[in-house]
């Protein structure tokens, strides 16, 4: 019997590798007039799953491109009858009471398609909580103002890691409402706090009143009143963008601290708010000034971060997993939440 | 004799089906069948090669019999004596780091700039071009539907009134370039939320308020409005955005993949603004082909630019109006008379 043992998460990957893969991708994305691009996210995929290591076991993605592809023409087809008048509002019906089977089945096609140490990670959907956890309780929660809007981030994740297993051993996730609230209000808190002060430091009263008074056609505003409406946007976006990364980094952290795998292992996520955001921020304006080329090192550097201050710790060895065949799975799912651009708002 | 002839051997670690268990393991391959030993020099098993893959990167995977794969990080050396087991594919060796990847790069700048600069528009005619026309009647009727569900009642207008605008409206039709899907035909709704206006749609309907009607008795006012309406119609406008900011989207997404948080916001943003300036494009045409069919039809286009001032004037009594969120709109009325002057 071994001894407990904490492993830390390891990402190996380097820029200049991903960054021959990445230029393929886009090349070749081009030359086929978009059909690579399912494959392309194959390899992206795969890149990072192989290169991230937990005790020297590497992850890794096995979807082919041939199913991303006829999952995304599938989406793009009925999407497309969507746009058709009159039929829409009947499709646009289904596709409302369709997406918790959508969003369960891309989830499932994410964890049946990744494996750690030879062995795949599966998900057991339900179409009646997946419609609470992704429908019923944001609704809910947008009725009360966002005030219990924790509450239903809880439920989302209660059921999005509670119905997950590796191999055969289950994932587990609850937790206190408390650290939910914590990341909810910091977040809510460093926005609000922004907006007082900054609005007063710029004379807000004052800018509104000279805004209201400027709405005469033609007329021309005083270039002192342009910097001060620009200085405003600039408190809007210091209020508003950190609250979203200070909202990720503690739910992150608060996630892991509860979730749990069956037998005996646990995880640790120590995200430092400012840190994910310097992160963020620096890669965005190197990627921007840089014509996007930059973009492979932006992604890796993330990556490194997140495993950095990712922890495994684990009763026993991670040799005793066992697999467990499934059904098959089509990545209808998968490609419905990458074109909609759906983020299930999961902290991973 | 073929180098897939030749054998070799390699230590890395293997895995047996639907098992974590990583087991120290030596691959050794002669010919097309390989034995897998594990430290003891125990047999695990033995039997083809079923496949191999590397990506640039990361480990050597080799799949064998039964479900059991083979795992090594082979090094410089080794990977030159792999042999007849594995030898790089044309895509991982096109993703090696080399000087190459310099002219990827400028071949995909360059390609962006060009999708963006023509591509796009070509997305769009394609679009346009295969439009059948029932679709398209099925976007006016399905609008039609809506607006006079939530905005419009029925016309107000006395036969004569109506008479009269739709005298107008033939005259101008028959100016007209023809309209791409169905015919030009004129609707009046009355719609006191709306205010004077007139909008189309792209399958030929154009709807007018009776606030615009009364408001304005000028012939030569309703024809340029309607002028310019008809314009949008037969520039196929309203399809054209739709597809332009469709394609769009899809290329943002599928093809330049997840950019990151925050660029993706940033992307978005810019989608919007760039559709903005493309519809202010659209505008300014429509102003300049409806200025043109006024004319054409005996009416004297320039009376937009008088249209518009007069909106202006009334707007500046009330506060904020229409023309504080067109701050370009003194411009415009002074371009309406340089394009009428311009068509004579």
């Amino acid at each position: 019997m071994s001894q407990p043992q904490t492993h830390r998460v390891e990402f190996i990957g380097n820029a200049k590798t991903y960054f021959g893969i990445w230029i393929v991708n886009i090349l070749l994305s081009i030359v086929t007039l978009g059909i690579y691009s399912a494959w392309a996210k194959v390899r992206t995929r795969r890149y990072f799953a192989q290169n991230t290591l937990i005790d020297k076991r590497r992850f890794d993605y096995h979807a082919t491109g041939g199913q991303i592809l006829i999952g995304r023409i599938i989406v793009v087809l009925g999407l497309a009858v969507l746009a058709i008048p009159l039929v829409n509002i009947v499709a646009a019906i289904a596709l409302f009471f369709a997406l918790p089977w959508l969003l369960n089945r891309s989830i499932a096609f994410n964890a049946r398609m990744t494996s750690f140490s030879g062995v795949r990670f599966g998900f057991k959907g339900s179409y009646g909580r997946s419609f609470l956890v992704f429908i019923l309780y944001p609704i809910l929660a947008a009725l009360t103002l966002f005030t219990t809007y924790p509450f239903s981030a809880r439920a989302t994740h209660r059921y999005i890691i509670g119905q997950h297993r590796f191999g055969t051993a289950n994932f587990g996730f609850d937790s206190p409402i408390g650290p939910f609230y914590k990341a909810f209000l910091f977040a809510v808190g460093w926005s609000a706090l922004v907006l007082v002060v900054g609005f007063f430091a710029l004379g807000g009263t004052q800018l509104l009143y000279t805004l209201a008074m400027s709405q005469q056609p033609g007329g021309q505003p005083d270039p002192a009143f342009i910097w001060s409406i620009v200085l405003f946007y600039v408190v809007l976006l210091v209020a508003i963008l950190p609250a979203g990364f200070i909202y990720q980094a503690y739910l992150r952290n608060a996630v892991y601290a509860q979730a749990t795998l069956e037998g005996g292992y646990r995880f640790h996520s120590s995200l430092s708010p400012v840190k994910l955001m310097w992160i963020a921020l620096s890669n965005a304006v190197v990627v921007a000034c840089t014509l996007g080329l930059m973009l492979p090192w932006a992604k890796i550097r993330m990556a490194r971060y997140l495993a950095d201050h990712t922890q495994v710790h684990a009763a026993g060895s991670l040799d005793e997993f066992v697999g467990q065949e499934s059904e098959k799975v089509s990545a209808l799912g998968d490609a419905y939440t990458d074109i909609e651009g759906i983020d299930l708002g999961v902290a991973i | 004799m073929s180098r897939s002839e030749q054998g070799g051997s390699l230590a890395g670690h293997g895995f047996a089906p639907q098992t974590s268990r990583r087991i120290p393991a030596r691959l050794v391959w002669a010919a097309d069948t390989a034995r897998l030993e594990d430290a003891q020099g125990t047999l695990l098993v033995q039997g083809p090669v079923q496949k191999t893959e590397q990506l640039p990167g990361g480990p050597l995977l080799v799949h064998l019999k039964d479900g059991w794969h083979f795992e090594a990080e082979p090094g410089e050396n080794e990977l030159k004596s792999l042999g007849g087991l594995h030898r790089p594919g044309l895509l991982a060796r096109m993703e090696e780091w080399h000087p190459r990847l310099i002219l990827f790069s400028l071949f995909c700048l360059l390609s962006a700039f060009v999708i963006w600069r023509w591509g796009l528009g070509l997305l769009v005619a394609i679009g346009l071009a295969v439009t059948p026309e029932t679709a398209v009647r099925g976007i006016d009727s399905a609008n039609i539907e809506i607006i006079d569900r939530t905005l419009a009642e029925d016309t107000g207008l006395s036969q004569q009134a109506q008479q009269k605008v739709q005298a107008i409206f033939d005259d101008l039709r028959k100016a007209a370039p023809p309209a791409p899907w169905g015919e030009y035909h004129l609707l009046f709704r009355d719609m006191p939320e709306v205010g004077p206006n007139a909008f189309a749609l792209p399958g030929g309907s154009i709807i007018i308020t009776d606030q615009l009607v009364e408001r304005f008795e000028d012939p030569d006012i309703i024809a340029a409005v309607l002028g310019h309406e008809i314009a949008h119609v037969s520039e196929r406008h309203a399809l054209a955005q739709l597809y332009r900011a469709g394609s769009t989207y899809l290329l943002i997404t599928l093809v330049a993949g997840d950019p990151g948080p925050l660029l993706q916001d940033l992307l978005r943003e810019g989608n919007v603004l760039l559709s903005l300036s493309y519809s202010r494009q659209h505008e300014t045409e429509a102003d300049r082909l409806g200025v043109r069919i006024a004319n054409k039809a005996g009416y004297d286009g320039a009376a937009l630019a008088g249209f518009f001032e007069l909106l202006a004037a009334e707007s500046e009594g009330t506060g904020p109006g229409w023309l504080s969120t067109h701050p370009a709109a003194g411009d415009r009325i002074m371009q309406i008379r340089a394009y009428s002057t311009e068509a004579e």
